[in-house]
């Protein structure tokens, strides 16, 4: 897939603004579907905000910015998508709106058209049942911000064609990005290394096994973590953490992908990390 | 310093660097003086690259010796050993420099997978007994785990924080649980990510890339695996399972496989990945 296709992005929130953005940045032309104006207002300054601090960090130009704005488009019609050659679903981690989404958006581009989603916890073959053709679909799982990581998962689902994998791999390092392709299981590859670890951390806070800033300390200084399980648990938020890891836990039976009580008390008593300014550690402001 | 090891050697280049006088023992006089060597190069390497005076070399090599003999550590103050990973062996060893040292010199263990309560009761005073877990390599990570032992004492415990500060450590309190923290947190994340290539979730370099490039880690596992050898990686993970009986901690067949088949890793010179020449990276 080296010239450039028309490419769509269901869903203009943080993920679909940064895949977008990433998108238009490698020279496809985009066109962002959402539910309504102020989602599509919304989305699109989130991509303007994010190239405006590239300029100001000098990581952007001006003419970059200005030309990748130039070649994303929002919308509120799925009409709007007849033509595109690759869809990438960045919706809500809901399954009946990501299939009703879905199968609108396929009758729309036609037979030809490369379906992705980019969920994190869902089926992706659950997901692809809900369209005609479904072994032209597949995972396509950006890490957030997706701008910024360099990963991209590419996941087979149980229909998913080998062709569909090549050329969604193919599609991903044009964009820039490295795929790794992995199955399709709960947690696919990096969250099913990471849910253990975090659902394992807050079990030994909660245990006694040291204070957060030296458990968190340890695993910095010890093992060259960028920062400690229990920080990235704040910033992840505990309640996307144990919404994911409950579902895959629910899937599987896995032990070690069940959250651990404490996380679930946590999130009862409203300190979900950093975005309510208290997690397993305080935030000065709400969000910072 | 019992043990003259890598960790042993690496333990005495910190404690020297920060102006203790060193004696390193060890069983037979070649290890000893291997050990020193190790230390001798080292602290001259740091001179070289500008990262230690020569007037605090010269004083760490001054106040450097070594000895084969338990006895010649009368005059400790702190006695750390960094011996075999045995816990009858260690507080054997603790048990006669009972008979060498005051009840007053700390003894501290740097064991990564045993009991430093059980360690201790090797000593007739288990309350100078205390855990200092260092990392490898020693003289570059700054992180010690403190762990005390059930009969620890106060004084013993604030003692060791504040001899470990002192060497320019960043000392974490642990409770004396198996792998403290850093060992109880990797080794079942090492065993679940071979665990996905057993099942075919990825391959050796896609599951490393996850590591990296998704979770930010310095170095993908099989890397990391590949470097520390698969037969030390079961002994742990063994080691720590059989206290734990903790199912992530057991290490998958894989590892036993590729034991067999001689893979263990750079040593080898093939282990997840293969290499152009067996041996260690340098330290």
């Amino acid at each position: 897939m080296s010239e450039k296709q028309k490419v769509a992005v269901l869903g203009f929130g943080a993920m679909g603004s940064g895949i977008a953005q990433v998108c238009a940045q490698a020279g496809h032309e985009v066109v962002v579907l959402d539910t309504s104006n102020e989602q599509v207002e919304a989305g699109r300054e989130r991509i303007e905000d994010f190239l405006n601090e590239g300029v100001r960090r000098e990581k952007t130009t001006e003419e970059d910015r200005d030309a990748t704005l130039s070649r994303v488009r929002g919308t509120t019609e799925v009409g709007e998508l007849a033509g595109v050659g690759v869809v990438i679903e960045a919706a809500v981690e809901d399954l009946a709106v990501k299939k009703e989404l879905l199968s609108a958006v396929a009758e729309a581009v036609g037979e030809g058209a490369i379906l992705a989603t980019n969920t994190s916890a869902l089926s992706v073959t659950e997901l692809a049942a809900s369209v005609p053709n479904p072994s032209r679909f597949a995972g396509l799982h950006f890490f957030n911000p997706a701008p910024l990581m360099p990963l991209v998962e590419v996941v087979a689902a149980e229909q998913s064609a080998d062709e569909t994998l090549d050329t969604l791999e193919a599609f991903a390092e044009g964009i820039g990005k490295q795929p790794v392709r992995t199955k399709d299981r709960p947690g696919f590859l990096v969250n099913r290394l990471l849910m253990p670890y975090l659902n394992q951390v807050a079990r030994a806070y909660d245990e006694g096994l040291a204070s957060a800033a030296d458990m968190d300390a340890a695993l910095r200084l010890g093992l060259g973590y960028p920062m400690g399980g229990l920080e990235l648990l704040d910033l992840v938020g505990l309640d996307v953490h144990v919404h994911a890891t409950s579902a895959a836990y629910e899937q599987t039976r896995e032990p070690s992908l069940a959250p651990p009580p404490i996380l679930g008390r946590m999130v009862h008593a409203g300190y979900l990390g950093r975005k309510t300014g208290k997690g397993f550690y305080e935030y000065g402001k709400e969000g910072s | 310093m019992l043990g003259a090891g890598t960790m042993g050697s690496g333990i005495a280049i910190t404690v020297a660097r920060a102006g203790h006088e060193v004696i390193m023992r060890d069983v037979s006089e070649e290890r000893v003086q291997g050990g020193l060597d190790s230390v001798r190069r080292f602290l001259g390497k740091s001179v070289e690259r500008g990262k230690l005076s020569e007037e605090r070399r010269d004083r760490a090599v001054e106040g450097l010796s070594g000895v084969t003999e338990l006895e010649a550590l009368e005059s400790c103050d702190v006695v750390i050993e960094a011996i075999f990973e045995d816990e009858g062996l260690k507080a054997e060893t603790f048990g006669k420099l009972d008979g060498v040292c005051g009840p007053e010199t700390l003894f501290h263990t740097n064991t990564s997978t045993l009991s430093v309560t059980g360690i201790a009761s090797g000593s007739e005073h288990p309350e100078r007994v205390v855990g200092t877990h260092y990392c490898n390599p020693a003289p570059l990570m700054d992180l010690v785990e403190v762990a005390r032992g059930r009969l620890t004492s106060d004084e013993a415990h604030e003692k060791t924080l504040e001899f470990v500060e002192g060497l320019g450590k960043k000392a974490v309190l642990t409770k004396d649980t198996p792998g403290f923290i850093v060992n109880y947190f990797l080794i079942p994340f090492e065993n679940d990510c071979i665990r996905l290539l057993e099942t075919g979730m990825g391959t050796v370099e896609s599951i490393d890339k996850a590591v990296t490039l998704g979770l930010g880690y310095p170095m993908g596992t099989f890397t990391l695996l590949d470097i520390v050898g698969l037969d030390i990686h079961k002994a742990v993970a063994t080691a720590l399972y059989e206290r734990l009986r903790d199912p992530r901690f057991a290490p998958p067949p894989l590892v036993d496989d590729m034991i067999s088949a001689g893979h263990l890793g750079r040593k080898s010179g093939k282990g997840f990945y293969e290499y152009e020449a067996a041996g260690m990276m340098g330290t």
